[in-house]
């Protein structure tokens, strides 16, 4: 399986967070290039290059950046979300680790392209290596004088998932609450500080000075034709060779899971793969030769969502799992909006009743419910991200939950691989925090 | 004026007509359906979309309920609620079951039960049972947030607007939610209490019963009190109140939004300070002077009977000290019985009083959409009409600017406008929106104002305006009243036989003292021991806002009616004042109505007492001829700084009988401009001492940018006997 390296391309060859080698690779000949065009120039490449955002909605960066008003009376703002935090998702850390250099040429071009003067990058406040090396070659790119009178500031997070949400992550860089904000409008005509506002993932930035060298018609035929391009997938779970690969869109996950990361450890049974990140529905095993691609995926009842594949094998139990899951989601809802809030605490008091076998089999079906019932209801996708994902383990493994319910325990008897593996509830050590009885 | 253009939107297959944008929320109440909301309040700022319970299903969009309150009318949209769509009413009944898991079965218990949103849309909308069937999150309750206003974590349903009020309507930023998630929780600033001017909204806004005032705790339920429609009676703006009252007791005061006046919110002052009803030193029966045994009650009668032999001993050297709280009938009929029935036509307002300024008259809320605005005087505008206070702030984030200036020399300030070179008058000259507001004492009653407006050309804007704030609530309406009851005019008495007291705004104003000093006798209506019983020789009860019938005429000219929500528990002042004009031959009617007609006939154009209306109209302008600025007064000479006084919102007579409100009082500080406290060596913080020959108050420091150079602004309490020039130094 050829690992087709686009966005990495280099990398493995020279040390490119040194301007002077990214220059031997051709660094930022695409961005004086794409200074000579019209904006309009570049944008036209985006569309033809189909590319779409990398951060896990798949939306077209051409027509997100198609609708930054042309002329406006406020400053335009480009914002590149580096905030990574979906579980099983690391490849933009690599990315910035690597590439930090085709990060910025990118997001320069991008704010060429969108006539913005002014770009933030929002790094996810954990990443503080990432944030070191990002901030080196800023420097070095500020000494070179390739800014071109652009100002690019790295602003770090202070550890919320849903700052990573774009309009939640536009109120914490205002030095607001991390909440996300009602849409309409949008942040292409009220972002930022109330202007507009283009929010791109590090991944989509970093693949655009490509696109720009390749052509966007070039870029086109990688990939499928609903997925051009590669992606850096990051491979996680019970697999031998877990890490980021660059890979065309459309691999398989078999291609993935096994041809390149080694397939399932110790002899196990693949039991599940969460193709997406923890936000997207569960595939079971058979599924395992869906390609990743939008279309295939969605097809499969899933999503390719942020590129994260994680691999269950027979040994996790998924109750807790989904346990697992849903108390990521308690504890980063932001709490602006009911159904998320109040349901995502109920999702994890139902799930640890199961778990414990103390729970009625009707309770199944409220829990099916109560995720029924924050699909579709929320201001921002992540209530979605919690119910979605839970009501899949429910659906493809009832007879696992029905099994604890049945037997008043865990089947798996404490010998699941992810027993005790559950966040800590209260991570607000210091800070005025209330119980909260789960 | 563009017209807006009109949509059309079908809400549950009835059509409406809506101008285009109008809120979906809206657009369906105009087709009589009503969309439940919780967190949607307009007048905090843009939707937020937090609660989820406005759900509705609209076609062509995605398929999944929508927002309402985030939405606005488009041509051609179509749109379910609960009514006609079952996804709709899913939805809803979703939210509702989310709200109800974590809140608590207090609704026996719960002052808001009977009259809580929550409650009513649970009926409606929600589900019958519960699911829940675990425990509930718990929380410290309640917490009081302030002396006023307690908490209840756990009632609340985390809607928001309390924060958004403060955030974005008040601007303290005092209170604001905490945690994340479920742990999610609203707290004020640091565990400091709420001492905001406006916290107490929050309790009107909250949907649920968790934030109430704590004087309203088990008081009474809603089905047990009425509600009166008045006016606030402290303070010139004359917010629109709802007075509950129970069993004759008033309870709590609530805003009763007047667009154009209060924009739906009143101050804590209006809302917590009917305490002084109640309060222990209350008069309620007339107090007279007796040989060697100093003031004793006496009977209404013996009390008439004695008012009436000193008015006639006085024998027309009278001079009346008024206090700007009267009713306009109140004054009217006192000045009826003292200028045409005794000939004494001198009277003492606390301030002057100009109508210069009705020649620019202009609705309080179109300072909101105002372009530039213009400050002078001294005080700071949130002490003395706080509400204008409120709407400056919304023109600011409206994108007005404000500019405060001539603090300690407002004249002067308005000459420097209206000269011909002057960089911001220029910019007020060529606005079209411009506003001019007079905020303290020494503006001659607006005249100085007025008359700068005249020379920017405010004249031919119609969208200009002026203001003069006023220290005294009805200081304008009595001021009309009383020049209207006569057109005679006579010496001022010296020496002076009798001076009559009315009101205990004018009982504790220290040149009404030094007037009763030089008095042969003095008669004097208040409310409270406290104001004047120790110098007065025949006292009559007074009554309080609340307790009267009348009108009253707030800053803006705008004519407003008054109405008893309580009985006082003593005749009302027109009552006596009626019986003892007979006595001169003159008749006063004791029933505000009649007076009102009497007065309204000459200068209200014959305006029916009935058609004061509930929402008061304003006045057109009245334009007053050639404005002249008055010669400003001369400003003291001398080293160091002047002092500049003014009366803080939290004082007076009311106030200071509100255990509740004391921790609003005014901090024992000097208020400087940053050049003196550089020049000083003194930064915020600091303790100081302020002398003036021979007296010296250690006070904290304060440095505020608002003030120029020069300038020692102290709240009048702390500046007690400090004369008009003081240096401040280090303690
Ligand atoms: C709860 C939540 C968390 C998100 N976290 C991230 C993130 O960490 N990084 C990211 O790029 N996008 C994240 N997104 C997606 C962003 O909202 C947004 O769609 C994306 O940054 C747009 O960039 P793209 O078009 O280049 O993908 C998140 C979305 C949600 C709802
Ligand atoms: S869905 Fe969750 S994270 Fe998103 S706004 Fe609502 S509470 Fe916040
Ligand atoms: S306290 Fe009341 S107003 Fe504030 S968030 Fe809670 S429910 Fe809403
Ligand atoms: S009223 Fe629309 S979300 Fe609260």
């Amino acid at each position: 399986m050829p690992i087709s390296e686009i966005l990495l391309a280099g990398a493995s060859e020279r040390d490119l967070t040194k301007l002077e080698e990214y220059h031997m690779v051709g660094g930022y000949a695409q961005l004086a290039r794409a200074r000579e065009l019209e904006p309009a120039a570049i944008l036209a490449e985006l569309d033809a290059s189909n590319l779409r955002g990398r951060g896990g909605a798949f939306f077209a960066t051409g027509k997100k950046a198609g609708f930054m008003p042309r002329d406006s009376p406020r400053p335009k703002y480009l914002t590149v979300n580096a905030d990574e935090s979906e579980p099983g998702t690391f490849k933009d850390r690599e990315i910035m680790l690597r590439v930090p250099h085709r990060v910025i040429e990118g997001s320069l071009i991008t704010a060429h392209a969108i006539e913005a003067r002014h770009v933030f990058i929002y790094i996810r406040g954990e990443y503080l290596t990432e944030f070191e090396v990002l901030r080196a070659a800023l420097d070095e790119a500020r000494e070179a004088e390739l800014l071109g009178g652009v100002t690019l500031v790295l602003h770090r997070g202070a550890g919320a998932y849903i700052c990573g949400e774009e309009t939640g992550l536009l109120e914490s860089l205002e030095g607001k609450r991390g909440q996300p904000r009602a849409k309409p409008p949008y942040p292409a005509i009220t972002g930022l500080y109330g202007a507009p506002t283009l929010i791109n993932n590090v991944e989509t930035m970093a693949t655009v000075p490509k696109i720009m060298e390749l052509g966007g018609e070039e870029y086109a035929k990688l990939g499928t034709p609903d997925s051009t391009g590669t992606r850096v997938f990051s491979l996680s779970g019970n697999v031998v060779r877990g890490g980021n690969y660059e890979l065309p869109n459309g691999t398989t996950l078999r291609e993935l899971i096994y041809d390149i990361g080694g397939g399932v450890p110790d002899g196990r049974e693949l039991k599940a793969i969460i193709p997406g990140g923890s936000s997207v529905q569960i595939l079971t095993a058979d599924q395992v030769d869906t390609p990743l691609s939008y279309d295939a995926m969605r097809e499969a009842g899933s999503s390719v969502g942020s590129g994260a594949i994680i691999v269950i094998d027979d040994r996790a139990c998924i109750v807790q799992l989904g346990l697992r899951v849903a108390q990521f989601y308690m504890h980063e809802s932001c709490g602006k909006c009911t159904p998320c809030r109040e349901g995502t605490r109920w999702m994890v008091q139902l799930l640890n009743r199961i778990e414990d076998g103390d729970a009625e089999e009707d309770e199944l079906d409220l829990l099916l419910d109560v995720c029924d019932r924050i699909l579709g209801h929320c201001l921002c996708p992540l209530g979605d991200a919690a119910a979605m994902p839970i009501a899949s383990y429910v659906d493809k493994f009832r007879d696992e939950f029905r099994e604890h319910v049945r037997a008043g325990r865990c089947p798996y008897g404490g010998e699941s691989s992810l027993e005790r593996v559950f966040a800590p509830v209260d991570q607000h050590r210091g800070h005025p925090t209330v119980e909260v009885a789960t | 004026m563009s017209v807006p253009e009109l949509v059309t939107v079908s809400v549950d297959g009835r059509e409406v007509q809506v101008p285009k944008g109008t809120g979906l929320v809206e657009t369906a109440l105009a087709a009589g359906i009503e969309i439940p909301v919780f967190c949607y309040e307009p007048r905090l700022g843009p939707a937020i979309g937090a609660c989820r319970m406005c759900l509705v299903e609209v076609e062509g969009m995605p398929p999944k309920p929508q927002a309402a309150c985030t939405l606005t009318a488009q041509d051609g949209m179509v749109v379910k609620t609960a009514l006609t769509s079952q996804l709709a009413r899913n939805a809803q009944n979703a939210t509702l079951e989310f709200i109800l898991v974590n809140h608590p079965l207090d609704c026996p218990v719960c002052d808001k039960g009977g009259e809580c949103p929550l409650q009513d849309l649970t009926f409606r909308f929600g589900p019958g049972r519960t699911r829940m069937t675990f425990p509930k999150r718990t929380f410290d309750k309640p917490i009081p947030i302030s002396p006023t206003i307690s908490l209840d974590r756990e009632r609340c349903i985390l809607c928001y607007r309390c924060t958004r009020f403060s955030e974005s309507v008040a601007e303290d930023g005092e209170l604001v939610a905490v945690n994340r998630g479920a742990q999610s929780m609203i707290a004020t600033f640091e565990d400091e209490p709420y001492r905001g001017r406006f916290s107490g909204n929050v309790t009107e806004l909250c949907p649920v019963g968790a934030l109430l005032p704590t004087t309203y705790r088990f008081e009474a339920r809603p089905w047990e009190i009425q509600t009166v429609p008045t006016v606030c009676g402290l303070c010139p703006v004359g917010c629109n109140v709802n007075v509950t009252t129970r069993e004759g007791k008033v309870k709590r005061v609530l805003s009763r939004n007047h667009p154009d006046v209060d924009g739906g919110w009143i101050c804590d002052k209006g809302r917590f300070a009917f305490g002084h009803l109640g309060a222990r030193d209350r008069i309620v029966d007339p107090l007279r002077r007796q040989r060697r045994r100093g003031l004793q009650p006496a009977g209404w009668d013996e009390a008439v009977d004695e008012a009436e032999r000193l008015l006639r001993a006085a024998q027309g050297r009278i001079v009346t000290a008024l206090s700007g709280s009267e009713t306009v009938e109140q004054a009217y009929g006192l000045a009826k019985l003292m200028r045409t029935g005794l000939g004494a036509h001198t009277a003492v307002l606390p301030e002057e009083i100009s109508d210069a300024v009705d020649g620019f008259r202009l609705p309080l809320s179109a300072i909101a959409g105002a372009e530039l605005i213009v400050v002078v005087g001294d005080d700071p505008v949130e002490e003395r009409a706080p509400i204008v206070d409120l709407w400056l702030r919304a023109a600011r984030r409206n994108g007005a600017e404000v500019v405060t200036t001539g603090v300690g020399g407002g004249a002067k300030a308005c000459r420097q406008l209206a000269g011909e070179d002057d960089e911001l008058g220029r910019r007020l000259r060529e606005s079209d929106r411009p506003v001019l507001i007079w905020s303290g004492s020494g503006g001659a009653g607006g005249a100085h104002v007025a008359a700068c407006a005249e020379r920017l050309g405010f004249g031919s804007k119609p969208d200009s305006g002026v203001f003069y704030l006023p220290l005294t609530p009805n200081g304008r309406g009595v001021v009309e009243a009383w020049s209207a009851a006569s057109d005679d005019e006579g010496p001022d008495p010296d020496p002076i036989g009798l001076l009559f007291v009315s009101g205990d705004e004018a009982a504790s104003d220290p040149s009404v003292r030094s007037l009763a000093e030089r008095a042969d006798a003095v008669i004097a209506t208040t409310m409270f021991q406290g104001s004047a019983v120790g110098w007065a020789d025949l006292v009559l009860p007074g009554t309080s806002y609340l307790e009267r019938d009348g009108t009253f005429v707030n800053l803006e000219g705008r004519l407003q009616r008054l109405r008893r929500a309580v009985v006082p528990p003593t005749p009302d002042e027109l009552a006596w004042i009626s019986q003892l004009a007979g006595r001169f031959g003159v008749e006063v009617s004791p029933y505000p109505s009649v007076v009102f007609g009497e007065l309204s006939e000459r200068i209200f154009g014959g305006l029916p007492y009935g058609e004061v209306g509930e929402r008061a109209a304003l006045r057109g302008r009245e334009p007053t001829g050639e404005l002249r600025a008055p010669a400003p007064a001369a400003t003291p000479k001398g080293r160091g700084l002047r002092l500049v006084r003014y009366r803080p919102l939290f004082s007076g007579a009311a106030v200071e009988r509100v255990p509740e409100l004391a921790f609003q009082r005014p901090a024992a500080e000097v208020q400087l401009s940053p050049q003196d406290a550089r020049r000083l060596r003194i930064k915020a913080g600091d303790e100081v001492d302020v002398r003036s020959n021979g007296t010296s108050r250690r006070l904290r420091a304060r440095i505020d940018k608002g003030l120029v150079a020069g300038v020692a602004r102290i709240a009048d309490e702390h500046a007690e006997e400090l004369q008009a020039t003081v240096e401040v130094a280090r303690a």
